[in-house]
C-alpha cells in the first residue's frame, strides 16, 4: 500500500467526515403492503422473519419513512395529519389550527422569537389548512399530504417546528423528564432535539407526544420489532389515549421508524348495510333458534371455536377487548374476494366482538362493543346468528375466529403439505 | 419562499441592533444568500484592533441547512483554513449540529468568540493549533504580527 502524504490523509478524513449516505426513496412513500417488510426479513432471523408476517397480517398496509435521521419526527408529524384528515372532521381541524396556534405561548416561554419560529408555524398552519380544503373539496385520499410532506422545505419546517415545541415543552417541564436524560436536560434539548437531522430517541419520541400530540385526542402505539420472545411485534402505547379510531400506529426497528395501518383501520369506508344483520328484524330469539349448545354441522367449520389460549396470550394489541382480525385473510387472498366478511362492514367499529350481539336485529348497524362477552372455561360457548342457518344465507358464515390456526393463514403456505381448503357456495356443511 | 422572509427580518434586526464588534451588510442589494460582515478582533486577542472581513452564505434550504462563514482577510488562527477560502467549519456552523432556530446573529458571535477562544481540539490547522497549545506566546506573536500585515 502507498503511504499517503499527510495533506492526502487530511484532505481523506475531510470527505470521511463529511460524507453522507445517500438514502435512497422519498421522504414519505405512499401506502404500501406490509408484506414488502415480511420479505426483508425473510431470511433473517427466525423471530424477526416470524414476528413481520404475523405482522403483514394484523397490520397490512405500511407507509415507509426516509431513513435520513428524521423518520420518527416525520412519521409522528404524518401520522397527525393523515388521521386529522381521516376524520374528516372540519370542526376538528380548525380546533387543531387554534391548538397549534396557541402552542407558541411555549416557545415565547423559553425565549424563541417570533422571527425564528414563525416559518415553522406557518408550515404546520399551511398544511392544516391544506387538509381543511381537501376535507371540503371532498379528497379521495391524503396523496396531497404525502405531496406536501415530499417537499424537502415543508417537511423540514414541520419537523422543526415539532423539534422546537417538543423542546420547549420538555424545559417547562423538566421534572418529567429530567431523570431518565443521561445529560442535563438543557444539553440533551440543543444536542439531541433541536439539531437537524438528529434522530428521535424514546425520551424524545415521549416528549413530542406528551407536548404535541397529546392534545389532539390521538392515541399514538409503537409496535417494536426485535428479537424478543414472542411471534408478534411488541406493541407499545405512547400516550394516555385510549387506542380508538384516531390513532398513530408506528413500525420501529432499531433506528428506524415506519407507519403502520392495522386491518382496523377502515376509516374512510362509506357505511355499508350489513346485510347478514340487516335481512331481517322479526326472527326469533337466537337462543330459541338454535336449541343446542354445540351443533355438530357448525363444528364442521373450521376454526369456528374460540381459541381462548390465543386470544388470551398472543394478541397483536395491548386493548383487551380487540379480537384479532378476523377480516384479514379476506383481504389478503384476492381470490377469496367473494366472502365479504360481515365484520369488516363495520368501519369505525374499534374492536369486533368475538360472537354477534344478541340483540343484534334490532338495529343495522349494532353499537360497538368494548369488552369481550363474558366467558366461562366450561367449553366452548358458540353464539351464533340464527340466520346462519338459512341455506339462502349460507355465504354470510361469520368468520369470527382468530387466524392463527385457520386456513386463511398466509403462514401456512411455509408449510409445503398445505392445502387450502376448498368450499364451494352450493356445498351444505 | 420562507427562507427569504426569515433572512430579511434577521438581516433587518442585525442591521438595527448590531452585536458588538459586528457589521452587516449585503454584498449584493439584490441577493439576500450573501453578506459582508466587517468583525472587529475582540479585546484581549491578538486580533484585537484588527478588521476582519467576513463572509456569510446561506444556503437556499436555509435555515435547514447552516450559514458558511469564511475569511476574506488572512488570519493565524488553528480554526480557520490557511488558504484563500480561510473557511470555518465547526460546532453550530457544522450540517449535522445545526439547528434551524439559531439566528445568524448567534452564528456571528460564536465566530467572534472564536477569535477570542480558538479550538485547538478541533482545529484545522494542526500546526497552528500545536503552537496554541504548546507555545502560546509565538502564537499569539505570529497571530497579531498577520492582524497588523493583514487587517488594518
Amino acid at each position: 500500500m502507498n503511504a499517503l502524504s499527510a495533506d492526502e490523509m487530511e484532505r481523506f478524513q475531510k470527505l470521511s467526515n463529511t460524507y453522507q449516505p445517500e438514502v435512497q426513496g422519498p421522504l414519505v412513500s405512499t401506502k404500501q403492503s406490509s408484506h414488502s417488510i415480511a420479505m426483508d426479513y425473510s431470511n433473517a432471523d427466525p423471530t424477526l422473519a416470524a414476528k413481520t408476517n404475523a405482522l403483514a397480517i394484523t397490520h397490512p398496509d405500511c407507509r415507509i419513512m426516509k431513513g435520513d435521521g428524521n423518520c420518527g419526527w416525520r412519521a409522528v408529524a404524518f401520522g397527525y395529519f393523515e388521521t386529522l384528515f381521516a376524520l374528516r372532521d372540519t370542526l376538528r381541524i380548525e380546533t387543531e389550527i387554534r391548538r397549534m396556534k396557541s402552542l407558541t405561548t411555549l416557545l415565547e416561554r423559553v425565549g424563541l422569537s417570533d422571527s425564528i419560529y414563525e416559518l415553522f408555524v406557518d408550515a404546520t398552519e399551511e398544511i392544516l389548512n391544506r387538509t381543511h380544503a381537501a376535507i371540503q373539496n371532498g379528497a379521495q385520499d391524503e396523496s396531497f399530504l404525502v405531496e406536501a410532506f415530499n417537499d424537502g422545505y415543508s417537511s423540514d419546517a414541520i419537523i422543526t417546528h415539532f423539534r422546537i415545541l417538543t423542546s420547549a415543552w420538555m424545559k417547562l417541564n423538566p421534572h418529567r423528564y429530567q431523570a431518565f436524560l443521561p445529560m442535563p436536560l438543557d444539553q440533551y434539548c440543543s444536542s439531541r432535539i433541536d439539531p437537524v437531522k438528529t434522530e428521535i430517541d424514546e425520551v424524545g419520541l415521549q416528549a413530542l407526544i406528551d407536548g404535541v400530540i397529546e392534545g389532539s385526542g390521538f392515541g399514538v402505539e409503537i409496535l417494536y420489532l426485535d428479537r424478543s420472545e414472542g411471534e408478534v411485534v411488541t406493541p407499545h402505547l405512547l400516550s394516555s389515549n385510549r387506542p380508538s379510531g384516531a390513532t398513530i400506529r408506528l413500525l420501529y426497528r432499531p433506528g428506524h421508524y415506519d407507519i403502520l395501518y392495522p386491518v382496523e383501520t377502515t376509516l374512510n369506508m362509506a357505511p355499508i348495510v350489513n346485510l347478514q344483520y340487516g335481512m331481517t328484524s322479526d326472527y326469533s330469539p337466537w337462543d330459541q333458534a338454535l336449541g343446542f349448545d354445540v351443533n355438530s354441522s357448525l363444528m364442521a367449520i373450521p376454526n369456528l371455536m374460540q381459541d381462548t389460549s390465543f386470544v388470551m396470550g398472543g394478541s397483536m394489541s395491548p386493548m383487551p377487548s380487540v379480537s384479532p382480525t378476523p377480516a384479514s385473510p379476506f383481504r389478503m387472498s384476492p381470490q377469496q374476494d367473494m366472502y365479504q366478511s360481515p365484520m369488516s362492514t363495520h368501519a369505525p367499529i374499534p374492536s369486533i366482538p368475538v360472537s354477534p350481539p344478541p340483540q343484534i336485529a334490532q338495529s343495522a348497524a349494532p353499537p360497538p362493543m368494548t369488552s369481550l362477552p363474558s366467558r366461562t372455561s366450561d367449553g366452548p360457548q358458540i353464539r351464533l346468528n340464527p340466520l346462519v342457518m338459512k341455506p339462502n344465507l349460507s355465504r354470510s358464515l361469520p368468520v369470527t375466529t382468530p387466524f392463527k390456526n385457520s386456513p386463511y393463514n398466509q403462514a401456512h403456505f411455509q408449510n409445503s403439505d398445505f392445502e387450502p381448503i376448498h368450499w364451494e357456495p352450493h356445498e351444505r356443511r | 419562499m420562507g427562507s427569504i422572509k426569515r433572512i430579511s427580518k434577521e438581516l433587518t434586526e442585525l442591521t438595527e441592533s448590531p452585536p458588538e464588534g459586528i457589521m452587516v451588510e449585503l454584498a449584493d442589494e439584490s441577493n439576500v444568500y450573501e453578506w459582508r460582515v466587517k468583525m472587529d478582533g475582540p479585546e484581549g486577542s491578538p486580533f484585537h484592533n484588527g478588521k476582519f472581513l467576513v463572509k456569510l452564505s446561506l444556503p437556499t434550504e436555509y435555515p435547514f441547512k447552516p450559514p458558511t462563514v469564511s475569511f476574506a482577510t488572512k488570519i493565524y488562527h488553528p480554526n480557520v483554513t490557511n488558504d484563500e477560502k480561510g473557511s470555518m467549519c465547526l460546532g453550530m456552523l457544522r450540517a449535522d449540529e445545526w439547528k434551524p432556530s439559531s439566528k445568524i446573529a448567534a452564528v456571528l458571535q460564536f465566530a467572534r468568540q472564536l477569535l477570542a477562544e480558538p479550538m485547538p481540539d478541533d482545529a484545522v490547522e494542526g500546526r497552528i493549533a500545536e503552537q496554541y497549545k504548546n507555545d502560546r506566546t509565538r502564537y499569539e506573536e505570529v497571530a497579531r504580527e498577520w492582524t497588523r500585515k493583514y487587517a488594518c
